[in-house]
């Protein structure tokens, strides 16, 4: 059994980083995550726990010189109510209303469902999808350091990252999408929003003079990471989006995915879901 | 304030039939109530228990001595510690074990200050095991040389049942068609929101007092006493507020003794309460089986014969799970007229998890056979689907082959009134047609229909319900009732009964039970029986009540007593309403004349049925009634997912009482059936569950609900308190096949294993398409 | 034992100030040191909602919350929805639609369904099933849930 020796709980960033910086720390954030993986024995507390949700200017969604900034600590509930998401990145509002349930939404962090990392992470679909960037801070010499990490890069495993122990995940950035920006996203059911997800799939892209452009597409819970589908990307890049087209990108997205057997679904409906979202998201895609 | 009421004049009304407020629900919105899970007792210590969770070995060795050491242990016991105890339905089980058969089994039990400590001191006791090859299925329990599980059966077979009438050959011959098919049906469990809990407290006499969940307080003693060595007089059991049961605390678990066992040691009182993933590994599940149905009919649309085998994976331990053939064959030999009856029922130990009792106690798992043997037998004959069972249906006055007797039969009614308020006929064709159209979305309709015992079940020599009344000086009531209240809404049936009779508000009623020390004997919340036995007698104490009241107020009235009535709190004359006195006054009169009487009756009310032999043949319930549901569902073709959009139900329910709680039953025993339908499935991989939370393990949400539109059909049951029938079951039992059937009628195939997952159902679909 | 910390917040209305061990639930401090029992524990997961409470206005799964993130913020509970002994118009509802049968899921049912008619007072039924989505009932079929909270809707509409 582990036990905590140390509580500390920092409003400005600054400290929490340079906190950090010692090793051995825990964060707790919403707590939707830990709080059931301590229970389970999945994980163990460190020496130190960091509550950061007195840090407030983690908390902020902006839109910036034409870069959008969500702080880790938003709420999938803030992310699903926001005017600059609405406009701007719908496929997050739309996400975030499949996501849990709303008392989870309420209390669960964006940098939290990133940090988590699980393949069935719903909220990271769109993120690819919107070709999102991370920034970790960590304290180096006596200061504050930030590198940006693109979130395709981000995941290595189930529950892994390439984030340093020593790092915090601060905030998600990525450039405000054009007009032309259009995102789907579907998960699998049949409840709307609590289900632990078997299959997501996310497309975007922008639709230009009938063509798909900037095409991004992201499947969840169909490997050990949520992961983008550059199969599927390649065949639909530049094309018009038409049943030829559509067909092809559902064998491409076979292609992409390799998912497994486990007690939520089979292989086989994996593979079966892949398709037929992939097929519903493009057929939505062609109607906007 | 006497001269003004002289010359009022009250009418008769009734709260028969009115919607009735649950007395305990302002507490409970509040939060107020007190559940056995928030209990906590002066000097309590937390219980805690060791399971084996590996499904088939010996213990080699057991060492607490680390566990023991831990501050704040009080105690730590394994089987070696207590003497060899039995207890459930074949007295196959014990406390703590010796032997591992099953995932579940009680290793070792801790007592200590908190249930952190108890359960730091779990991890620090070291058990060696020995593995043993394990039985897993039927299939693996029969075979030749299989491990044996329970030293005491040999050949793995636990309970097994038995009834044949008719002559099968010739009904066989006589058959125009025979269907014949097996249905499996899968492990589910209650998931009662409240997990399980008991505290057992010693007094310095020897005397057990258990706060229990069980819904058999009376009979419990008997099952709880031999697992302890004490005498059941020796016991007191007390049921707090409860989480959820449905069926669920029928039987003893070897927590509850294990918890008498660290109090009894101890000295203090000791609670267990489990989490959600011990209440998930460790309770009991509905019944699975396998069942082998052949039904017959000639060509005119007659059934001719049902036979069932059915083959049950008992698990490890023998439970009243494994009794359930005793209700799945009045099913198979009711429902529709069947003339010739072949029922098997064995049981099979395996190293599986066990059953136990579960809402619709068998009827759930061999309704979904019957129901859809009905469909396709009348696709098969090409018949109008209503006018097939109308055909076969039973009617009032008629007997079934086991001698259950349909004194009210409402099925024809329950069947047309469904059908015509869905309009099931026609969505039934249109929906045939356009399953062979393009498009994602398929539309179905299926109708399922069934018999449940509505006047109790005598399973055992008595299904009787005590009931003392007394009334006190303010015109107060006072019941006190062998009924237990948990959550089903007899505190509000029985004050309405009460109210009716006696002419009082029903606020000034008050229930008093789930105490054994007070209430007189009952057997229990089970059976749909609560609201015919209990309500029975509570009426009938009420009627001695006011008979009692009504021979002293005639004296002073000079009238007699069948001229008088109470309502409205007064005694009035019984034809035009004149008051004669306050009830109160009158009582009080009673109590305070030379000859002193106070108002204090009982009863007990004996339904007038048979006990369940061993032949099975007797009218083992009061009552029977019967249930249509009708089923909507849009079945998405590509990802397999079904959504139920309305169930139009039909029952008969002899009369409504309570019609809120009437509804709130439905509604709820419906929500049941859904999940066991198309969501709930306990995944066992070699007798370990596999998903024992709430995400995997997926009961039925708020957005999944259906619209339920409800026809209470009234066919004034003679037996039952003014005509009603028991209702709870029913609508558990009939929902899953009118959704299996609506599910065969989008998409032309039948699911007979369930659940109807939406990969399953998207892989029938694709399959069929590529085949 | 883990280190403890301080905790300064309000409950119903009411400061509260206390010393935690900070690797405590919400809902434990609620339920073991506070006494506020009506809080239930049925999954400690955060998928069947029994837990629920309002922090700062919005609810939570009290089960996945850190007792040590109360610092600064005002709690509400089932015991601070009713006003003495006069029930909430949301408790009333439920009691007079028949939506309570054991009631263990019933306190953050209500807290729930309060918060969403709060946020929305036109709430339509589809909204409703969709908030209550995370609150599991295993005895009412939903049904006159939904039915006790359209008639709060209808009342303030």
């Amino acid at each position: 059994m582990s036990e905590i020796e140390r509580y500390i709980a920092p409003t400005e960033l600054a400290e929490a980083v340079e906190v950090l910086g010692h090793g051995g720390v825990t964060i707790v954030a919403g707590g939707t995550d830990l709080t059931p993986q301590i229970n389970e024995g999945r994980r163990s507390y460190d020496a130190t726990l960091m509550n950061i949700q007195r840090v407030r200017e983690l908390k902020n969604i902006s839109l910036e010189n034409g870069e959008i900034r969500i702080g880790c600590l938003v709420t999938v509930s803030q992310i699903r109510y926001s005017d600059i998401i609405a406009e701007h990145a719908a496929i997050l509002c739309e996400t975030a209303n499949c996501f849990a349930s709303d008392q989870i939404r309420n209390a669960a962090t964006i940098g939290g469902n990133v940090c988590n990392a699980s393949p069935a992470g719903d909220m990271i679909i769109p993120l690819l999808v919107l070709g999102v960037s991370v920034e970790l801070a960590s304290w180096k010499d006596g200061a504050m350091q930030i590198r940006r990490e693109p979130l395709n890069k981000f995941f290595t495993g189930p529950g892994k990252t390439i984030r340093h122990e020593n790092e915090l995940l601060i905030a998600v950035v990525f450039d405000q999408p054009s007009d032309n920006f259009v995102g789907q996203f579907r998960k699998s059911g049949p409840r709307p929003a609590l289900e632990i997800s078997t299959v997501t799939v996310g497309i975007g892209g922008d639709v230009r003079d009938g063509k798909f452009e900037n095409v991004r597409v992201a499947f969840g819970a169909v490997g050990p990471t949520p992961m983008r589908g550059t199969v599927t990307e390649a065949a639909l890049e530049g094309k018009t989006l038409n049943e030829d087209t559509i067909q092809a990108a559902v064998l491409a997205a076979g292609q992409d995915a390799s998912p497994i057997d486990d007690i939520r679904a089979t292989t086989w409906y994996r593979n079966h879901l892949i398709g037929v979202f992939t097929e519903e998201l493009l057929n939505n895609v062609c109607q906007n | 304030m006497s001269e003004q009421v002289a010359f009022q004049h009250i009418e008769k009304t009734s709260l028969i039939g009115k919607r009735i407020k649950k007395p305990d629900a302002p507490a409970k919105a509040t939060g107020k109530t007190r559940y056995i899970n928030d209990m906590v007792l002066p000097q309590m210590l937390y219980g805690k228990i060791l399971h084996a969770g590996r499904a088939h070995a010996e213990i080699i060795s057991i060492d607490t001595s680390e566990a023991e050491k831990l501050a704040g242990v009080h105690l730590v016991v394994t089987a070696q510690d207590t003497p060899e105890l039995r207890l459930g339905f074949v007295k196959d089980n014990a406390p703590l074990k010796n032997k591992i058969r099953c995932e579940r089994d009680e290793v070792a039990a801790v007592a200590a200050e908190s249930e952190a400590i108890a359960a730091a001191a779990l991890k620090l006791i070291r058990v060696d095991y020995k593995d043993l090859p394990g039985v897993y299925t039927i299939e693996e329990s029969q075979r030749e040389g299989a491990p044996v599980i329970q030293e005491r059966f040999p050949d793995n077979k636990s309970l097994k049942f038995e009834f044949k009438a008719g002559d099968l050959a010739q009904a066989e011959a006589d058959s125009d068609i025979i269907l014949d098919d097996t249905f499996n049906v899968h492990y589910v469990t209650h998931c009662c929101m409240g997990t399980s809990c008991a505290i057992a407290d010693f007094d310095h006499n020897g005397k057990l007092t258990i706060y229990s969940q069980t819904q058999y307080p009376y009979n419990y003693k008997m099952d709880l006493a031999p697992a302890l060595g004490i005498d059941p007089g020796d016991i007191r059991v007390i049921q707090p507020p409860t989480g959820g049961s449905f069926g669920a605390k029928l039987d003893v678990y070897p927590f509850e003794p294990v918890a008498a066992i660290l109090a009894q040691k101890t000295g203090r009182p000791v609670k267990i309460l489990f989490d959600r993933e011990e209440e998930f590994i460790n309770s009991p599940t509905r019944q699975p089986a396998s069942m082998h149905l052949r039904t017959g009919c000639t060509k005119d649309g007659i059934l001719t014969f049902r036979a069932a085998d059915v083959e049950m994976d008992n698990g490890a331990y023998t439970s009243w799970g494994a009794t359930v053939p005793v209700i799945m064959m009045r099913t198979t030999s009711g429902h529709y007229r069947v003339p010739v009856v072949d029922f098997k029922g064995q049981a099979y130990y395996t190293n599986n998890s066990y059953a136990g009792s579960f809402r619709g106690y068998g009827n759930v798992q061999m309704t979904y056979a019957t129901a859809q043997h009905m469909d396709m037998l009348a696709e098969k004959l090409d018949m109008d689907p209503i006018e097939f069972r109308l055909k076969n249906a039973q009617k009032s006055g008629e007997y079934t082959p086991q001698k259950s007797y349909l004194r009210e039969c409402a099925l024809a009614e329950c069947l047309t009134t469904a059908a015509e308020a869905s309009d099931y006929v026609a969505k039934l064709g249109k929906y045939t047609d356009d399953r062979k159209a393009q498009g994602r979305y398929k539309r179905g309709i299926g109708l399922a229909s069934s018999i449940h015992n509505a006047g109790g079940a005598k399973i055992h020599k008595s299904d009787g319900c005590g009931t003392i009344l007394k009334m006190d000086d303010y015109a107060r009531v006072t019941v006190i009732t062998g009924a237990s209240e948990i959550g089903q809404g007899i505190d509000a049936v029985i004050g309405q009964i009460v109210s009716e009779e006696l002419g009082v508000p029903v606020e000034h009623v008050t229930l008093v039970n789930n105490d054994s020390d007070l209430g007189p004997w009952d057997v229990g919340v089970h059976a749909s029986r609560t609201t015919f036995i209990a309500g029975n007698g509570a009426r009938r104490a009420a009627i001695k009540a006011k008979k009692q009241i009504l021979a002293a107020a005639s004296k002073q009235a000079n009238v007699t007593a069948e001229e008088l009535d109470l309502r409205g709190g007064f005694v009035v004359q019984d034809k035009d309403g004149a008051v004669v006195t306050k009830l109160d006054k009158m009582l009080r009169q009673m109590h305070f004349q030379p000859e002193p009487d106070v108002v204090m009756v009982s009863d007990y009310y004996e339904p007038n049925s048979e006990p369940e032999g061993r032949d099975h043949i007797s009218d083992h319930s009061a009552a029977y009634s019967h249930a249509v549901h009708i089923a909507e569902v849009v079945v998405d073709t590509l990802t397999g997912e079904v959504k139920v959009e309305k169930v139009t139900m039909a029952q008969d329910v002899g009369r409504v009482i309570n019609r809120m709680g009437l509804e709130a039953q439905m509604e709820g025993g419906m929500a049941f059936g859904l999940g066991f339908a198309l969501s709930e499935e306990m995944l066992f991989e070699e007798g370990r569950l596999q998903n024992p939370n709430f995400r995997d393990y997926k009961v039925p949400t708020a957005p999944e609900m259906p619209e339920i539109e409800m026809h209470f059909i009234e066919s004034d049951c003679e037996e039952g308190p003014y005509g009603a029938k028991g209702i709870a079951e029913l609508p558990t039992i009939v929902v899953a096949p009118a959704i299996a059937n609506a599910v065969y009628n989008a998409t032309g195939i039948r699911f007979f294993n369930p659940p109807m997952t939406p990969e399953k159902v998207a892989r029938a679909i694709w399959e069929k398409k590529n085949a | 034992m883990s280190v403890k910390t301080e905790l300064e917040f309000t409950i119903n209305g009411r400061p509260v100030n206390i010393e935690v061990p900070v690797d405590m639930t919400v809902l434990n401090l609620l339920r073991d040191m506070l006494d506020l029992k009506g809080t239930k524990y049925a999954c400690g997961e955060g998928e069947c909602g029994a837990c629920t409470i309002e922090v700062d206005g919005m609810t939570i799964n009290s089960c996945l919350m850190m007792a040590v993130d109360l610092q600064g913020r005002e709690v509400m509970t089932i015991e601070g929805l009713s006003k003495g002994n006069a029930l909430h118009p949301m408790q009333k509802s439920f009691v007079d639609h028949g939506a309570v049968q054991c009631g263990f899921c019933m306190p953050g049912m209500i807290i729930q369904a309060n918060y969403l008619v709060k946020k929305n007072p036109d709430l339509t039924r589809e909204e409703m099933k969709r908030g209550l989505e995370g609150n599991v009932c295993r005895c009412t079929g939903y049904t006159k849930v939904l039915d006790a909270v359209a008639a709060v809707v209808g009342l303030r509409g």
